[in-house]
């Protein structure tokens, strides 16, 4: 089964999306906060990186900056978890080299669909 | 006579055919004579703002009745002193019935004689003292070309040329009689000479002489104002004494000057009264007796015996009395004379200088020189003028001269006093005995006049101001020929008066304007056609530093810009040589700091002529300042709504986030009585969701941060995507949802995501708002109402329960769903519509709304199928 990390500084939704997650059958690992994320992403290992952007110290948008720049080429697809819901968000988060963007709160069908798509691309 | 296009064209037209009239009647009235008046009345009337091109004066001749060609415009083959007979011509009409006629088309009337502008007519007399004396002539090659504007124009300029004629015969016929007068005055004044009055009196004394006896005498001539006598004949008493002066009570002469009583001296040696000036003539005995009419002292006479055997007796004293009343009179007839003859040269004097009178235009002066002619014409103590306010009904004196008083300042109602008679009779008045009439008013108790004259000032029977001249002396009293005189001098008095108000009128009006500009806190700065500055006002100064007399003959631009803003400044200047220009930019004072302003400028053009830019400067530091303050504040608060629909968010996705995991798990517990529960906290918390999004998105429209990300992107397929999300939520109330999109109907370039969530909006509405009913999505393709853009057009609409008119107005107001109540049943944010309007808005399109309450609605979204440019802040 795929595994999933889960960069997710707030306790309660971390817990909920990784319970969620592993309920449909993913494996997950959690880091929780950008440095912690972008360490265990070069470490390797993982099929998909659900990235939230408010992240205390480094956060989402910089963690994914310095994946995609790191000289090993980390090309594990993120998908980038925003709270605001703003215009320019979908953007900004493909600029910094996400491979596709989701809103919150999650809507768990939703969000599904577009880590399916994205494991199904990488395949 | 063209006709305005516009309003500012109706307005600036009326003020320069004003300006054009008033330059009319001022030339007019001060024509020096006749034929100025009817010259300056066809060339005023030619003057551009005007705009009549064919015209001419006409003056019946009395003898003939026929009308004479006297000044003509556009009328190059028909030369002055052409005759038109008495009853010829359209213009007859007007001479025959004194009232303005028009003939909108000449070529039907039966009078017609052809000529260069064979169009319409207008035919104004020339009335004078209810005469009809001529008639203007004003002719158009078009018909139908004057209207009530033209008629009114052309009328005052008949009245007032009417007005100028008959003072123009006035004095003509005036300085006549002034001319014969005083020719008939010279002739008698050559027979009464003063050579020939001592010829006279020297036969006197010789008569006496050989009468009486005696050795010699003298004759001396009485000077009122001197109070002296002046010896002008002398006889045989040891010395030529012509010329000696006597104080009265001085000599023989003087005596009996004084006592009015005949004196005998016997022996003159003896005498006490003897004057020095006598000491050395040889004489024995004097008679000496004065030259009386009736009581007035005009002079005296003495006769002497140098022999000391003569002595004068009773008898002698009788015989000079025989004597002495011829003399007196001799004396006081060519006194008389001398003085009629001294008027008589005033007269003329005055009747010379009377056309000056015109065209001096100051209000004061011109009042002070016609009292002061008006004195010294009539030879009276002194007088007063007064000009006639309209509004207030009231007369004001505003030159007084050696009443008692000074009035000036008075205010008299009409019937009030003197001055308030005339103006109310429109009649002269002679007042014999001021003091015993009861006309007076309490403002004149204190003067010291003894009889009074007044006429009313009037130009045609239009009151401007009356006059009043005054005698102290008991025995000057006004007659018919003062009266005549100030009758005369009346109407030059007020047209002379009548001008210099009108002048002081346009003087305070520019007083006005240079107040308004001296005072405004408005910095302004004309510049003459150089952009040099010509005038600065004292904001201007406050402003920058300079005052006037600094700033005078610079170039502004160069005063006041910097280097760095040098070439805008005068792109400026440039651009306001052609048009207003408006802006805000950073200047610099005298003492180098920068200020900010906000600037205007537009040419300034009198009339058609440019004479230079007015340019304004307003301080708007505070302004910027608390722009900046305002957008520091609102960036707080934008900050502050972000930062709090984040915290807001957080706790939220927990809620819905759990409920929805645990609906989840419930299933596989088996244990659904939960389930309902669950589904109300979810419902809830997406609820509350849904709220601080559109509070946030309307937060940030109004702040003007919403910002457009525009794409291409195919139109159906975004469609189909809204309608499967929308699909659920018509189900729910059991409403039919349909589509009507043609599938080529391609691409638009917008915001992809407002496009969707306005369309979710308007479905979501209806879905809401109707049950068991039908709700339609239809998507065209159109074009702009004048055929520019291409627009795509989404229609949303449904058999719901539709809008009343009162609901329709609050329709799109934030929070502004149809009733509280309608919220609570329907559910919603109540600000869908607001934001989808505003979006609309924002992408250059619109939305609009046809519903009836009971008859569904139906919202319609157009917008540009290529949205450009950046979002119009909203409001």
């Amino acid at each position: 089964m795929p595994t999933i990390l889960l960069v997710e500084d707030n306790e309660m939704n971390r817990d909920m999306l990784s319970r969620r997650l592993q309920r449909r059958g993913y494996e997950v690992a959690i880091a929780v906060d950008g440095r912690e994320g972008v360490e265990m992403a070069r470490a390797g290992g993982y099929d998909l990186i659900l990235m939230d952007m408010s992240l205390p110290g480094l956060d989402g948008w910089d963690a994914t900056r310095r994946l995609r720049a790191d000289p090993d080429r980390i090309t594990t697809p993120i998908i980038a978890l925003t709270a605001h819901a703003m215009a320019g968000d979908r953007e900004r988060a493909l600029e910094a080299g996400c491979d596709d963007y989701d809103t919150k709160p999650i809507e768990l069908p939703r969000l599904l669909s577009k880590i399916e798509a994205l494991l199904a691309s990488a395949e | 006579m063209s006709k305005p296009a516009s309003s500012t064209d109706v307005r600036g037209d009326v003020q320069r055919r004003q300006a054009a009239l008033l330059r009319l009647t001022t030339a007019i009235a001060s024509a020096k004579d006749e034929h100025a008046v009817y010259q300056s009345m066809v060339n005023g009337l030619r003057d551009e703002a005007l705009g009549y091109n064919f015209l001419g004066v006409f003056i019946i001749e009395p003898e003939t009745g026929d009308r004479v060609l006297q000044a003509s415009v556009g009328w190059p083959d028909i030369p002055s002193g052409m005759h038109v007979h008495r009853g010829e011509g359209i213009s007859d009409r007007a001479v025959r019935d004194g009232k303005l006629h028009y003939t909108p088309d000449v070529r039907a009337d039966p009078s017609y004689v052809p000529s260069l502008a064979s169009g319409s007519e207008v035919d104004v007399p020339l009335t004078v003292d209810g005469q009809t004396i001529g008639v203007l002539v004003v002719e158009s090659s078009e018909p139908d070309a004057f209207g009530d504007d033209d008629f009114e124009i052309l009328q005052a300029a008949a009245d007032q040329a009417s007005i100028a004629i008959g003072r123009a015969r006035l004095l003509h016929a005036e300085r006549r009689r002034a001319d014969e007068h005083k020719a008939l005055l010279d002739t008698a004044a050559d027979l009464t000479s003063e050579h020939e009055l001592s010829k006279v009196l020297h036969a006197v004394i010789e008569r006496a002489v050989s009468l009486l006896g005696v050795t010699g005498g003298e004759v001396a001539i009485y000077n009122e104002e001197h109070e002296e006598l002046t010896v002008v004949a002398s006889d045989s008493i040891g010395k030529d004494s012509t010329g000696t002066r006597l104080k009265l009570g001085e000599g023989a002469m003087g005596t009996v000057a004084q006592t009015r009583e005949p004196l005998i001296i016997p022996s003159y040696h003896e005498w006490q009264g003897q004057s020095p000036q006598y000491a050395d003539v040889v004489v024995h005995s004097v008679m000496a007796a004065p030259l009386l009419i009736g009581r007035r002292l005009v002079g005296a006479i003495a006769t002497v015996h140098a022999d000391p055997d003569r002595t004068f007796s009773e008898e002698d004293l009788r015989l000079l009395n025989m004597f002495t009343p011829s003399v007196a009179i001799a004396i006081e007839n060519a006194r008389l004379l001398a003085a009629e003859r001294q008027r008589a040269d005033e007269y003329k004097a005055f009747l010379d200088t009377m056309e000056d009178l015109s065209s001096e235009l100051e209000l004061s002066k011109v009042l002070e020189s016609v009292l002061a002619r008006a004195v010294s014409l009539l030879g009276v103590t002194g007088g007063e003028v007064a000009i006639y306010e309209e509004g207030e009904d009231e007369l004001v004196v505003v030159a007084s001269r050696n009443i008692g008083k000074d009035s000036t300042g008075t205010r008299l109602k009409p019937g009030e006093g003197a001055m308030g008679t005339v103006a109310q009779t429109l009649e002269p008045l002679i007042i014999r005995s001021y003091h015993e009439w009861l006309g007076q008013s309490p403002k004149y108790s204190d003067v010291t006049v003894h009889s009074v004259m007044a006429v009313p000032l009037l130009i045609g029977k239009r009151l401007v101001g009356a006059i009043a001249t005054v005698q102290a002396h008991p025995d000057h009293v006004f007659d018919e020929e003062d009266l005549r005189l100030l009758k005369a001098f009346a109407p030059q008095a007020a047209i002379a008066v009548e001008n210099a108000r009108l002048y002081t009128a346009a003087e305070q009006q520019h007083q006005y304007f240079a107040a308004l500009v001296a005072n405004s806190p408005v910095a302004i700065v004309i510049l003459d056609p150089d952009h040099n500055i010509a005038s600065s006002n004292p904001a201007f100064e406050r402003l920058f530093g300079y005052a006037e007399s600094e700033a005078l003959g610079q170039n502004l631009d160069r005063l006041i810009a910097t280097e760095a803003t040098m070439s805008e400044a005068e792109a400026y200047t440039r651009e306001a040589l052609t048009g207003p220009v408006h802006g805000i930019a950073r200047r610099r004072r005298k003492d180098g700091t920068m200020v900010d302003v906000e600037l205007s400028a537009v040419p300034v053009n009198v009339g058609d002529e440019y004479v230079g830019l007015m340019a304004l400067y307003h301080d708007i530091t505070e302004l910027l300042d608390a722009r900046r303050e305002a957008e520091a504040a609102n960036a707080a608060k934008s900050q502050f709504l972000a930062s709090m629909s984040h915290e807001l968010r957080t706790p939220l996705n927990a809620i819905i986030g759990y409920s929805e995991m645990l609906q989840e798990e419930i299933e596989d517990l088996d244990q659904p009585e939960f389930a309902d529960d669950l589904q109300k906290i979810q419902t809830a918390g997406r609820h509350l969701l849904a709220l601080i999004n559109d509070v946030l998105d309307l937060s940030k429209i109004e702040a003007g941060k919403m910002e457009l990300f525009l794409e291409d992107f195919a139109i159906a397929p975004m469609v189909r995507e809204v309608m499967s999300t929308a699909t659920p939520l018509a189900k729910k109330n059991g409403n039919r949802l349909t589509i009507e999109c043609p599938d080529d109907i391609g691409q638009m370039h917008a915001d992809l995501t407002k496009v969707r969530q306005m369309l979710l909006n308007l479905l979501s509405n209806a879905c809401k708002f109707t049950s068991d009913g039908a709700i339609r999505l239809t998507v065209e393709r159109d074009r702009d109402v004048d055929g520019g853009r291409e627009l795509v057009q989404f229609s949303v609409s449904d058999t719901g329960i539709g809008i009343t008119d009162e609901q329709m107005d609050r329709l799109f107001e934030a929070f502004a769903q149809a009733e509280a109540s309608t919220m609570r049943r329907y559910g919603g944010t109540g600000l869908g519509l607001a934001i989808t309007k505003r979006f609309c808005y924002m992408m250059g399109g619109d939305l609009h709304v046809q519903s009836a309450p009971g008859s569904g609605s139906t919202f319609t979204i157009c917008i540009p199928a290529v949205v450009t440019g950046g979002p119009p802040t909203t409001s």
